[in-house]
């Protein structure tokens, strides 16, 4: 029975990422998502501009970027054809380019907490979109483009709110920024390529389309986690 | 052979179950190991059981130091081409805080040696050119930390240092030689 063995080889695959995927947020969330250490103190001490750090560091915070991967996994998990996952994946990059460089030339001051809490809810939102609940429960089938958009608009603002938290100097803060954006295309780039090949991998199976219901709840569950988590460090963090 | 079923519709129901489960498993995780490992929040007491309060410990603003500390004031003067080390004995995460001054311009290194490995293992923190540097620091290591200043231009130049720190002694490297200087603790 080839098709047994290897419909159970699927579900080892199944577990493995969904494992991977949890075993890779817990150490992730212990610190939050923030550009730490001497990347921070980097970032503070640059007075002009610098290119290639910046592409670096933006880079680097979309591949371990948990909370913008796991909308790209939900934005991405129905797309089969190329045209369409460029497609969303340039609304999803226009939305954040355009927050991220207005929120930091404009000095535009969001909460960073409120900020990731609603990043936390658009995975969520895109969980129950896939789930096909706006359409099955609400009887309502709001236009997945424009969504994707919009949340692009709030991780942009999200990712602004990651630079702002420190005093980056304005000598060279255009170049920097600009290099910092096209840093989150290339590591967008590299993450979503990952997981493109898991997915097809993946969807070669018909397991894909029977997991495909519980699949999108873990992705719901966190989430959840992250905006409740994000959310609990708006109430109970002190603000300076 | 048993065939995969077709995938069925989700009905309404199903999913807002999902999106309950979801929720649960969320706010099952955010209350019991979140909380209390990021914010020292623990209703259910499983931060105690899982040991998990002891990640959302704040570093204290406070250090307790086992020495009183010592005030330290020096002054050299260096001739042409003349170069002086000064270094305190630090242990390891000691702090000190230091400023330099000199009439003239100084090539400065503030470097440290690690006890008992020597010069070869020197790690250099700052290298520079200037008339005077303030800082504070902490020991990387138990050792010996401080400075090697020369003096590269042509006349004469005197330099004052002012420390203070949790070291108990310093050592002077000089034309060859080398001497300790006990410093007394402020308490004396």
């Amino acid at each position: 029975m080839p098709h047994c063995a290897q419909s159970r080889s699927f579900y080892a695959l199944t577990a493995v990422t969904v494992l991977t995927t949890l075993a890779g947020l817990i150490p992730t969330l212990a610190f939050g998502h923030t550009i730490e250490g001497s990347d921070a103190n980097f970032v503070q001490a640059i007075d002009g501009p610098a290119v290639a750090p910046f592409i670096y560091l933006g880079a680097k915070h979309m591949v371990t970027g948990y909370d913008h991967l796991l909308f790209l996994i939900g934005v991405i998990f129905f797309l089969y054809r190329p045209k369409h996952v460029i497609e969303y994946v340039t609304l999803f990059a226009v939305g954040h380019s355009m927050t991220l460089l207005l929120g930091v030339l404009a000095d535009l001051r969001v909460n960073a907490y409120l900020i990731d809490a609603v990043i936390g809810l658009s995975i969520v939102y895109k969980a129950f979109e896939n789930m096909d609940g706006f359409k099955r429960v609400f009887n309502v089938e709001p236009n997945t483009k424009v969504a994707v958009f919009i949340f692009g608009l709030f991780h942009g603002l999200g990712l602004a709110t990651k630079l702002q938290e420190f005093t980056i100097s304005d000598n060279g803060l255009v170049v920097n920024i600009l290099s910092f954006n096209l840093g989150v295309e290339l590591g967008q780039i590299m993450a979503l390529s990952a997981v493109l090949i898991v997915l097809s991998i993946w969807r070669s199976n018909p397991s894909y389309l029977r997991h495909a219901f519980a699949t999108n709840t873990v992705l719901m569950t966190g989430g959840f986690i992250l905006a409740s988590y994000q959310f609990s460090a708006f109430l109970l963090q002190p603000a300076y | 052979m048993h065939r995969p079923d077709t995938q069925q519709p989700p009905s309404p129901r199903g999913i807002l179950i999902a999106v309950a489960i979801a929720f649960i498993v969320g706010s099952a995780v955010l209350v019991v190991a979140i909380l209390p490992a990021e914010f020292g929040v623990d209703p259910l007491k499983t931060g105690q059981i899982l040991g998990l309060n002891a990640l959302a410990a704040e570093a204290n603003p406070f250090e307790e130091q086992l020495i009183p500390h010592r005030t330290d004031s020096v002054e050299f003067e260096l001739g042409p081409f003349q170069s002086v080390e000064y270094k305190y004995t630090l242990d390891f995460d000691a702090p000190m805080i230091f400023s330099w001054q000199a009439d003239g311009e100084l090539y400065y290194d503030m470097h440290a040696e690690p006890a008992g490995l020597g010069a070869d293992y020197a790690e250099s923190f700052e290298q520079g050119n200037g008339e005077s540097r303030t800082g504070s620091f902490h020991a990387p290591f138990t050792g010996i930390h401080g400075w090697f200043w020369e003096n590269r231009g042509s006349r004469t130049v005197t330099l004052r240092l002012h420390a203070s720190g949790y070291f108990v002694d310093s050592t002077v490297f000089r034309d060859g030689g080398d001497y300790s200087r006990v410093i007394n603790p402020v308490t004396d």
